[in-house]
């Protein structure tokens, strides 16, 4: 769940940046665009890191185990379909 | 009671009439389920002559079989006709079979659902098939990319028929995605926990939530470019500030899913049929769990995979990209489950498992393809070629028929308590296999020599006519396999001997009913506590015969199943299940005349049969539930339970809140197309806003909300057994519900530009409308609990109806509200 809310959020940030021109706009060594991305990945994977500890403190069972894959599965996800945030041209 | 005079009992209770009444009337999951799987059947040896045709077409260069406009409703229709006629309502008749016999339960739990979704999806169909033989079939591409379907572009009806026919059978999609969801988690065998459910009942659960999700998407495209067409709301047309991008991305937000959607009932086929084949338990139940959630959230974000080539920014291509690279991780868990399993079975190569290992072949040739496609430059230079339709191909004939027909010679003796004779079905292995990797291997490679999709002819000089030629020949060696693969079930069903009960030694509840199997399924509901029962319980067919579980005596008539808290598998309450009943057939066919209205132009006369669907639906519900209480009941066990009216989350209640997620689905779509439009489109900001309209913004925010309070409150002064105080609240709320739809349409007539002169004003519109209608919703089904509450229908303790009314209520209001803000914010922003 997170993972989608986190993709579809970074998608959007993505869109409503490059339109209004924040990858024009300096800040701090980058852009504000690379900043306001770089920023909300980051929040991201430390929500995935908070909801997989808490799947760790689950009661045992198949929910817990099923609940705790999950979980790691979303924050793999997050950290490698966020990864172009770093890696790739902002709006080109 | 015996067990003849207990068969004779249930039989009565659960059957059907003979003949054309019975075929009419019946609501039972196994008549609705096999009609399903016939049609789908009937369907696919439609869409396969068409594929022949095409192959036929494109056998030499420069051939003039057919012309390029026949040709190009060949190909949309082979597409539509293979999607949306063949794979979905596939799998959707397998699990209405099937799943209350794995689940050991009598029926799904909205019967007269399945057959108006049945209903639907035939007349759907129909329409598209005789649109086909009139030769007005849509011929714009399965996915009806704008702007080659808007108006300027596609004048005739064909655009039209895709659209309407398509939308059409979709209410059939959701219809059952909803019946299968509630289900699977309230209509199972007591003491069966989620973690002991069978992995097929998993895959479907998972499959129907992600259709709850991923068809709105596609049917409010389709509205939207329905009603561009026919009223001239430029949602897609870049001039007055559309975006043809904003269909192929409601598309593909449908689109991608729907190949997850088709693969994953096939992949819960395989899960159940290859361990019996392998004579062992399946390997890693919790990963293929765990993997198949991973894969459903995963498949959502693929979509812009299928937009590689539109121009869109290299940063937002990553993400897609590296989502579509990562989806292979979940899939390739199944795959090693099943190697593992295999592995650490003793595998038997009989039919199915001969089915099973063409899957394997094909189905990682398709995935790999699928890989390198993901890759952005790869995806450049094979976008639109017959690679493309190779890989497609590979994954869905891989993914879904192969299993399917595993599925079919491994549940055949089920359906027709007949065993399987002669080799024919190995021979059409062979056909099919042979025949299929003739046809689409060298399709790679004719891709990759550039062949472009869609193109009806091409010159010698292009060196791909052997390639075209040998594809051919394979595609005709594939019908034939095809063909035999019919001859040899129709010999199965008309001349093979009987077989006995579980002829597979398998574990799972289906083949604890006697085969053929009865209306009612098992004469008594199990208790389960593994999660292959008939494993564990050698004798439990025996027993359950017996009248030993749950539910054995059949009592006033009623049509009883067992419902059960969802994740521990404990006893809730009693359902009973409506009868037989000619309303599904009578309301899709109302449903079908307001879609054929809309189809040939007639606006004027679309109200009626919509009014006549809306009385119906106030018949629908009317019919059922009582005007006493009956209290808590006996059904086995020494143990009782109260029936699903006197019970708190009953079906009914489960079913509405999915039919509303799948609703706010189509509202957040609706405002993810609102937000494109505003960033993204061209042309904007629009030459005109809404000028004011906060008087009226107002207004409908307070109806709603009062609307909302309102029925809440009649909810609670029935319970609290104020019936009079109840029926006024209901009268109010939907009193309060009449004033907030005129405040809506009035901010629109008043405030907002007329809809044809932008994009902007077209949306604003859509969303008030949204709002309208569902205000309007709310309306009936506040009215209905007022109506049911004078009636006697409602007391402390049955409380469905207003329970349903607030659920309605409370959507309606957060939906109008939403609307509100969305459509009022640009009179103030700068």
């Amino acid at each position: 769940m997170l993972w989608a809310f986190g993709f579809s959020l970074l998608y959007a940030l993505h869109g409503i940046g490059c339109a209004g021109g924040w990858d024009e706009v300096a800040m701090a060594g980058a852009t504000l665009f690379r900043w306001a991305l770089v920023g909300t990945w980051c929040l991201l994977c430390l929500g995935a890191v908070a909801l997989m500890r808490r799947a760790w403190a689950a009661p045992a069972g198949f929910e817990r185990g099923l609940g705790l894959v999950s979980a790691l599965a979303g924050l793999a996800a997050i950290l490698v379909t966020g990864a172009p945030v770093v890696l790739t041209s902002a709006c080109a | 009671m015996n067990a003849l005079r207990r068969h004779r009992a249930l039989t009565a209770i659960w059957g059907a009439p003979r003949g054309w009444r019975g075929t009419i009337v019946s609501v039972n999951h196994s008549d609705i389920g096999r009609r399903f799987i016939l049609a789908a059947f009937a369907f696919f040896a439609i869409g396969g002559v068409l594929a022949m045709m095409i192959r036929a077409q494109l056998a030499t260069p420069g051939s003039a079989f057919v012309g390029p406009d026949i040709y190009n409703q060949l190909f949309t229709m082979h597409g539509s006709i293979m999607m949306f006629l063949f794979a979905i309502p596939m799998f959707e008749g397998l699990a209405l079979y099937l799943l209350p016999k794995m689940l050991g339960s009598r029926d799904m739990a909205f019967p007269r659902l399945s057959a108006f979704g049945w209903w639907c999806y035939l007349f759907g169909g129909s329409i598209l098939i005789a649109a086909l033989a009139m030769g007005v079939a849509p011929d714009g591409g399965w996915f009806m990319y704008t702007p080659l379907s808007s108006r300027a572009y596609s004048p005739g009806i064909n655009a039209d028929v895709w659209l309407l026919g398509i939308t059409f059978v979709e209410i059939s999609a959701i219809a059952a995605a909803v019946e299968i969801t509630v289900s699977i988690l309230k209509l199972r065998a007591p003491g069966m926990r989620l973690d002991q459910m069978p992995l097929f009942a998993w895959y479907m659960l998972i499959t129907a939530l992600m259709m709850i999700v991923a068809f709105p998407p596609l049917i409010l495209g389709s509205i939207l470019l329905e009603v561009e067409r026919a009223f001239d709301w430029p949602f897609f047309d870049p001039a007055r500030g559309g975006s043809p991008l904003l269909w192929q991305h409601l598309f593909w937000l449908f689109g991608h899913p729907e190949v997850y959607i088709i693969f994953l009932p096939a992949a819960g086929v395989i899960s159940t049929v290859l361990p019996v084949m392998a004579r062992t338990r399946i390997l890693g139940y919790g990963w293929i769990v765990a993997a198949l959630l991973a894969m459903a959230f995963l498949s959502f974000g693929l979509w812009v995979h299928h937009m590689f080539a539109t121009g869109i920014p290299h940063m937002a291509l990553g993400f897609f990209s590296a989502a579509s690279a990562l989806v292979a991780i979940p899939t390739a868990v199944q795959v090693f489950a099943w190697i593992g399993t295999l592995w650490n079975g003793r595998p038997e190569l009989k039919l199915p498992m001969l089915y099973l290992l063409g899957f394997f072949l094909i189905f990682v040739i398709g995935g790999l393809t699928g890989v390198m496609l993901a890759m952005v430059p790869f995806d450049w230079q094979a976008h639109d070629t017959h690679f493309v339709v190779a890989h497609l191909h590979y994954v869905l004939v891989g993914g879904f028929v192969f299993p399917m027909m595993a599925g079919a010679y491994y549940w055949l003796p089920h359906f027709t308590g007949r065993a399987r004779g002669g080799a024919l079905g190995s021979a059409a292995f062979w056909l099919v296999f042979l025949g299929f990797n003739l046809t689409f291997f060298l399709m790679h490679l004719t891709g990759l020599l550039g062949m472009r999709r869609r193109v009806h002819t091409y010159s010698e000089e292009m060196g791909w006519t052997w390639l075209n030629l040998l594809s051919s020949m394979g595609s005709f060696v594939m019908a034939f396999g095809f063909a035999l693969f019919a001859l040899d079930v129709a010999l199965q069903i008309f001349w093979s001997r009987r077989t006995r009960r579980n002829p597979w030694s398998a574990g799972t509840l289906e083949w604890a009913s006697p085969i053929p199997t009865p209306a009612y399924n098992i004469a008594s509901l199990p208790h389960v506590g593994d999660r292959e029962p008939l494993a564990a319980q050698p004798a439990l067919a025996l027993k359950l015969a017996r009248g030993e579980g749950y539910l054995a005596e059949p009592r006033h008539g009623w049509r009883e199943a067992m419902a059960v808290e969802s994740t521990t598998g404990a006893i809730d309450h009693i359902v009973v299940l409506p009868g037989n009943t000619r309303l599904p057939i009578v309301t899709a066919a109302m449903t079908g005349g307001f879609f054929l209205s809309l189809l040939f132009g007639f606006y004027w006369l679309a109200p009626v049969p919509l009014a006549l669907v809306v009385v119906l639906a106030w018949r629908w519900a009317s019919v059922l539930g009582h005007r006493e209480d009956f209290g808590p009941l006996p059904i086995g066990h020494g143990q009782t339970a109260p029936i699903h009216r006197e019970a708190a989350g009953a079906p009914g209640w489960w079913g509405s809140a999915f039919l509303l997620v799948a609703d706010g689905t189509l509202l957040a779509s609706l405002l993810f197309g609102y937000a494109f439009l505003w960033v993204v489109a061209p042309n904007w900001p629009p030459p005109a806003r809404i000028d004011g309209g906060f008087l009226l913004g107002l207004t409908a925010a307070a109806a709603s909300l009062a609307g909302v309070g309102l029925a809440r409150r009649g909810l609670a002064a029935a319970e609290a057994r104020a019936p009079i105080a109840a029926g006024r609240a209901a009268a109010g709320a939907a009193a309060a519900q009449a004033v907030c739809i005129v405040a809506l349409l009035s901010l629109g007539v008043t405030a907002l530009p007329a809809p044809e002169t932008h994009a902007y004003a077209a949306a604003g519109w859509a969303l008030l409308v949204y709002a309208a209608l569902h205000a309007a919703i709310a309306l009936l089904c506040t009215a209905f609990a007022g109506a049911r509450i004078a009636s006697g229908h409602v007391s402390g303790t049955r409380l469905l109806e207003p329970s349903v009314a607030r659920l309605f209520s409370d959507y309606s209001g957060a939906a109008t509200l939403i609307v509100l803000v969305c459509v009022l914010a640009p009179a103030i922003a700068p």
